[in-house]
């Protein structure tokens, strides 16, 4: 595929700027302070291949800026630039989309009201929708910045979303892979 | 689709169609629904099996994180390939 094999390389650049970045800054550096360095570096470089055009990227950046130390990191895999631009943008996106899907909710909700449904089926539809719910709420606390996102801006950023998870993880993978490999030679 | 989507009123650019559109998609996505091939899984089905997906997209990249960490560290100094990733990477 054509598209993702350029992400990975963008995402691979911006990682190992990160990890160079962490590496000059700390000589010594225990396994779990590495392993967060790493960690750290891998989710804003994943981020920072979508800057501006999604909410989750955006939320997670702003994560990540909140802790002093790790604020360096992110401006230089981002760009100064950036991640001014980014803090402007954050405010305004969520809006119009949460009025647009409570009115098609709005919508359904009246058309129902005129069928008439046989209980079992309206007991099953209020356990449907209710589970529906939960789950809404737990994909919202796992997708980064899910709290403020209605539900059809969550599953198009989800789809995002879980797309660049995958391509962090294989990544990673091949380069853990290839670390192993030259380390048994 | 595209013309129930002109149907409705110009104030509202998304469909029902199109969340049913992206709920697929997701469908797509997901291991599990994709390899049983079957058009009714129900919306709570998909957003379980996202969540387990994501749950275990962190924990990857939690788990490949920690490999990385521990094998960085012990890294053997002598050969070439090392070198070069200890100078990419550290």
């Amino acid at each position: 595929m054509g598209a993702p094999t350029s992400l990975k390389q963008k995402f691979l650049k911006k990682w190992i700027m990160g990890l160079q970045i962490c590496g000059s800054s700390k000589k010594e550096m225990g396994i779990l302070e590495r392993k967060k360095a790493i960690k750290l570096a891998a989710d804003v470089a994943m981020a920072s291949t979508r800057t501006a055009t999604t909410c989750w990227s955006r939320a997670l950046i702003a994560n990540a800026s909140k802790c002093d130390e790790n604020k360096m990191l992110v401006e230089h895999i981002m760009g100064s630039s950036q991640s001014e631009r980014l803090s402007v943008k954050s405010a305004c996106m969520g809006c119009n989309k949460r009025i647009r899907s409570k009115k098609i909710l709005g919508r359904s909700k009246s058309i129902s009201r005129v069928k008439k449904i046989a209980p079992q089926k309206i007991l099953a539809n209020s356990i449907a929708k209710r589970l529906v719910k939960k789950r809404t709420q737990v994909l919202k606390s796992l997708v980064p910045g899910g709290e403020s996102m209605d539900e059809f801006s969550l599953i198009e950023e989800t789809l995002d979303y879980i797309l660049s998870l995958r391509t962090q993880v294989s990544v990673m993978r091949r380069l853990a892979n290839a670390t192993e490999h030259s380390n048994r030679k | 689709m595209s013309s129930r989507r002109s149907r409705q009123s110009g104030s509202s650019r998304i469909s029902d169609d199109q969340i049913i559109e992206l709920v697929s998609k997701l469908q797509q996505l997901l291991p599990e629904i994709r390899n049983r091939r079957s058009d009714k899984v129900s919306a709570s089905k998909v957003l379980q099996e996202t969540c387990n997906y994501i749950r275990g997209l962190h924990k990857e990249v939690d788990d490949l994180s920690e490999r990385l960490s521990q094998l960085l560290a012990t890294i053997d100094a002598d050969s070439a390939e090392a070198a070069i990733i200890r100078s990419l990477i550290m």
